[in-house]
C-alpha cells in the first residue's frame, strides 16, 4: 500500500514537472528568440508596402500615421516589434503599365520611399551593406519588381542605381522584351522570350558592374539558369520558396538551389501562403519551417534568408499574420534545433554576405565599361517616339536653319567684327 | 605723298593694334573668370548622331569637328560652366519623355565620367567653384520641357535628386499646365494663360528644391505669373530682347522689369532667328541684346547679380571677342566686366 501511495505520488510529481519543463522550454525558446533577434535584427528582403500606399493614399503619404496604420500587414511600429533592422522597399509597377508609363511610375514610388524615410527619425535609407551595418534604426533600401520598369534602357537602369535601388527583380509575373517570367497567362507580353536575350544578358553584366543585386524571383528556370551561368556576382530570390516542398512556379528546384549554393547566392524565403502550401488548408509557421529546412538541407543554411512579402499578398501563415510576428519564425527553428550561428545568418549575416560581395564586384568594373547596347526594336509602339537611325545632320522640330549656315555665319561674324575693331 | 603715306602706315598699325589689346583684356579676364552658359545642346547632337555611344571613335569628344561644342572649343572659348540640356522632343510628351530624360540625364553623367580631366558634373554653386579652381568645365544638367516630368512631381524630385537644376517650363508645346510661346503668335490659342493651379504646385515644389524656374520658350502671361509667385529669382536659360528682334521666343520689356526687380537673369541667346529675326546674324547684334537688357533692367538694379551670359550655339572661340565689342562699345570698367560672366 505504501509502495502503492509512493508510486502514485511519484507518477503526480512527474506529471506536474511535466507540465512545467515544457512550459519553462518554450518560454526560453521564445526567450532565446528575442535575444537573438536584438543582437541580429531581420533584414527582409522584399516588403510591397509602399504599394499599398499609392492604393490607399495615391501616394500622399504626409498626412497619414505610417506608424499606427492598421490597413496593412506594415506599420513602423510592427516592424520594430517584429525586429526588422533593415527593410527592402519593393518599388513595384504594375505589369499592365510595361510599354506605358512605367518609369515614370516606379520613379514615383521611388519617391515614396524617400520621402517615407525621411519623415521618420526610425527610418533610415542606405544603400550600402556597411549602411545596413551601421545603421541604428530600420534601414530603408529600394529594391525595383519587375524588368519592365526599365523600359528596355540601361540608362534608365542606371539612373535607378543612382537614385538608390540596390537590387532589381527581372520579371514580375510578365515577360519583358529581354527576360521571362515564371508565370504564364496572366498577362500577354513577348510570349516568344525563353530565359534572357542577348539584351538581357548586357543587362545582367550592368547589374553586376554597377553593384545591382540579381533578384530572380519570379523568373523562369531558364531565366535563373542563364542568370546563374553569365552573373559574376552571387545572385538572390528576394521572396521564394522550395519547389520540393510545394511545387508552385514561384518556387526554387532543388537542383538550382545547389547552384546557388555554389553561386554563394542566397534565396530569402517567402511566407506567401500560396506558394509555402500548394492550396493545403492548414497552412501555419510549421508549414513555413518545413521550407527552411529542406532548403538548409539542400543548399545549406548559409544560402538562406528572409523575405516575406508582406503587403504583396494576402495570404499568410496562422501566426504570421503581419511584420511583428518574425519572431514566431525564429522560435520554431529554434525549437528545430537550428543553431544561434545559422539562425543569425538567416536573419542577416548571409545576406550581408552576398550584398558585400556584389560589391565588390563593382569594385573590378570601370567606369569607362558603362554599357551602351541598345535592345533590338522589334516593333514600333505607339507609346514611343520613333527617332530613327542615328543622323549625321540632327534636326530639331522648331529649329529653322540647318548647321552649315551657323558655321559660314561664324566666318562672316568674326570678320565683321574685324572691320568694326579696326575700321576703314 | 610720302609724308601722307607714313601717317597711313601710322594709322595701319596703330589700329589693329588698339583692337589686338581689347582681344587681348577679353582674354585676360575671361582667363581668370570664365562664362557660365545657360544652354548647350550637345547631348541632343550625341542622341541623335551616335545614340548616346560615346565610346565610338567617332563621339571622341576632343576631336568632334561636325557640332558647335568639342572639347577644345570649349577651352578656347573659357567656358567654366555648362548648362547641358537634356531636352527631348515635344513628341515624346505622353509617351516615353521620362525614359528619354532620364538617357539624356544618362549621358551627361557619362561625358563627365569619361572626360574627367574636362568636365567636373556637379550640382551647385560651391561645385562650379571647385570646377573652376581645378581648371575644368562645371557641368551641370537643364531639363528642357516640363513633358519631362509627366505631370508627376515625384518624377520633378527624382530628376533633382538626379542632378537637374532648372527646367524650362516648356519646349515649343503646352504640358497639361503650362502655355509655350506659340501661343503668342498664330499657330496655338492659349489655354491656361500662363500656369493652371498644379503648373504653380510645380514652380512651388522648384522653389522648395532649389531647382532654378526657366521660362525660355515660355509664353508671356506664363512668364509674368511665375515672375510673381516664384519666391526665387529665375533665368531665362537661352532667349533675347523682345524690342531689338520681335520674336516671341524672346523677352518683351514689362517682363525685362520684372527680371530687374526679381534679381532675375536673362542669359542672351545667340540664335539668328532670335537675334535679327532674319536667317542673318553677326557678333554686334548680339552685343546688341545684351546692352538693351542691361538698359532696361537697370545697369544699377544689382548689376552683379544681373548675369547676361551669352549662349552660344556655335561660336565658343569668339566669346572672347563678343566680350571684346561690349567693352568698346559701353565703356565700363573691368571690375563690371568681370562680374558680366560669372556670379
Amino acid at each position: 500500500m505504501e509502495k502503492k501511495r509512493n508510486v502514485a505520488k511519484l507518477l503526480w510529481l512527474l506529471m506536474f514537472f511535466s507540465d512545467i519543463v515544457p512550459f519553462s522550454c518554450e518560454k526560453s525558446m521564445r526567450e532565446r528568440a528575442l535575444e537573438l533577434m536584438q543582437d541580429a535584427r531581420l533584414i527582409d528582403g522584399h516588403n510591397d508596402f509602399v504599394l499599398q500606399l499609392r492604393i490607399l493614399y495615391q501616394n500622399k503619404i504626409s498626412g497619414v500615421n505610417l506608424r499606427e496604420l492598421n490597413k496593412t500587414h506594415t506599420n513602423l511600429a510592427k516592424l520594430q516589434a517584429g525586429y526588422v533592422g533593415a527593410q527592402f522597399w519593393s518599388v513595384y509597377v504594375l505589369c499592365s503599365a510595361q510599354n506605358k508609363d512605367a518609369v515614370r511610375l516606379t520613379l514615383e514610388q521611388i519617391d515614396v520611399v524617400k520621402r517615407m524615410c525621411n519623415s521618420y527619425e526610425e527610418l533610415e535609407l542606405v544603400v550600402t551593406s556597411q549602411g545596413i551595418s551601421d545603421s541604428r534604426g530600420i534601414a530603408c533600401l529600394i529594391g525595383i519588381e519587375g524588368g519592365h520598369s526599365i523600359d528596355s534602357s540601361l540608362a534608365t537602369l542606371r539612373m535607378y542605381y543612382d537614385l538608390g535601388v540596390r537590387y532589381m527583380t527581372l520579371t514580375h509575373t510578365c515577360n519583358t522584351p529581354w527576360s521571362e517570367s515564371s508565370s504564364k497567362g496572366i498577362h500577354n507580353f513577348y510570349p516568344s522570350v525563353i530565359g534572357l536575350t542577348a539584351f538581357g544578358q548586357e543587362v545582367i553584366k550592368e547589374m553586376n558592374r554597377l553593384g545591382m543585386l540579381i533578384d530572380l524571383s519570379h523568373t523562369s528556370y531558364s531565366t535563373v539558369k542563364a542568370a546563374l551561368n553569365i552573373s559574376k556576382a552571387p545572385v538572390i530570390f528576394s521572396h521564394s520558396a522550395a519547389f520540393s516542398v510545394c511545387n508552385h512556379s514561384r518556387n526554387v528546384p532543388d537542383d538550382i538551389l545547389q547552384q546557388l549554393k555554389k553561386n554563394k547566392g542566397i534565396i530569402m524565403v517567402a511566407f506567401n501562403a500560396d506558394v509555402l502550401a500548394c492550396g493545403r488548408k492548414v497552412v501555419n509557421i510549421s508549414t513555413l519551417a518545413d521550407h527552411f529546412d529542406h532548403i538548409k538541407e539542400i543548399a545549406g543554411s548559409e544560402s538562406i534568408g528572409i523575405g516575406a512579402d508582406y503587403d504583396g499578398v494576402e495570404h499568410f501563415p496562422e501566426g504570421l499574420e503581419d511584420v511583428s510576428k518574425y519572431p514566431s519564425l525564429i522560435e520554431e527553428l529554434l525549437r528545430r534545433g537550428w543553431n544561434e550561428a545559422e539562425l543569425k545568418g538567416i536573419l542577416r549575416e548571409n545576406f550581408l554576405r552576398v550584398f558585400r560581395e556584389v560589391e565588390n564586384v563593382r569594385n573590378t568594373f570601370g567606369v569607362m565599361d558603362a554599357g551602351e547596347s541598345e535592345i533590338l526594336q522589334e516593333e514600333k509602339h505607339s507609346c514611343r517616339l520613333d527617332l530613327g537611325k542615328p543622323q549625321a545632320q540632327p534636326s530639331r522640330s522648331f529649329a529653322l536653319s540647318s548647321v552649315a549656315q551657323p558655321l559660314s555665319l561664324t566666318l562672316v561674324s568674326c570678320l565683321m567684327l574685324y572691320y568694326e575693331i579696326y575700321g576703314v | 605723298m610720302p609724308g601722307g603715306n607714313v601717317w597711313v602706315l601710322v594709322l595701319a598699325l596703330a589700329l589693329p593694334s588698339t583692337g589686338q589689346q581689347h582681344l587681348e583684356e577679353a582674354e585676360r579676364i575671361m582667363s581668370t573668370t570664365p562664362v557660365i552658359d545657360g544652354h548647350n545642346d550637345l547631348p541632343w547632337q550625341l542622341l541623335r548622331k551616335f545614340n548616346n555611344q560615346l565610346r565610338l571613335p567617332a563621339a571622341n569628344l576632343t576631336l568632334l569637328n561636325d557640332t558647335h561644342t568639342n572639347i577644345p572649343k570649349l577651352r578656347r572659348g573659357h567656358v567654366g560652366g555648362q548648362f547641358w540640356s537634356v531636352y527631348v522632343p515635344c513628341e515624346t510628351q505622353n509617351k516615353d519623355s521620362v525614359r528619354r530624360t532620364l538617357e539624356q540625364m544618362d549621358v551627361v553623367q557619362r561625358m563627365c565620367d569619361l572626360y574627367p580631366e574636362t568636365f567636373a558634373c556637379v550640382t551647385d554653386s560651391s561645385g562650379i567653384r571647385e570646377a573652376f579652381r581645378s581648371g575644368k568645365v562645371a557641368s551641370l544638367i537643364g531639363v528642357e520641357g516640363g513633358h519631362s516630368i509627366d505631370s508627376s512631381l515625384g518624377v520633378l524630385r527624382t530628376l533633382y535628386r538626379l542632378g537637374a537644376r532648372y527646367m524650362t517650363l516648356t519646349h515649343s508645346c503646352n504640358t497639361p499646365w503650362a502655355d509655350n510661346w506659340l501661343v503668342d503668335t498664330d499657330d496655338e490659342k492659349p489655354v491656361h494663360h500662363g500656369l493652371s493651379p498644379f503648373g504653380k504646385t510645380v514652380v512651388e515644389e522648384m522653389n522648395r528644391l532649389g531647382m532654378m524656374v526657366d521660362l525660355a520658350h515660355v509664353s508671356v502671361d506664363t512668364m509674368k505669373v511665375v515672375l510673381n509667385i516664384s519666391k526665387a529669382p529665375v533665368i531665362f536659360s537661352h532667349s533675347s530682347a523682345y524690342s531689338i528682334c520681335p520674336h516671341r521666343r524672346n523677352v518683351p520689356d514689362d517682363v525685362l522689369q520684372l527680371v530687374a526687380s526679381t534679381g532675375s537673369l536673362v542669359m542672351v541667346n545667340f540664335y539668328n532667328a532670335y537675334v535679327t529675326c532674319s536667317d542673318k546674324a553677326k557678333l554686334s547684334d548680339v552685343a546688341d541684346h545684351m546692352d538693351h537688357v542691361k538698359k532696361v533692367a537697370g545697369a544699377q538694379a544689382k548689376f552683379d547679380g544681373l548675369l547676361v551670359c551669352p549662349v552660344s550655339l556655335e561660336r565658343w572661340h569668339c566669346h572672347p571677342p563678343i566680350h571684346c565689342h561690349f567693352w568698346k562699345t559701353i565703356n565700363v570698367g573691368v571690375r563690371n566686366q568681370t562680374s558680366l560672366f560669372s556670379p
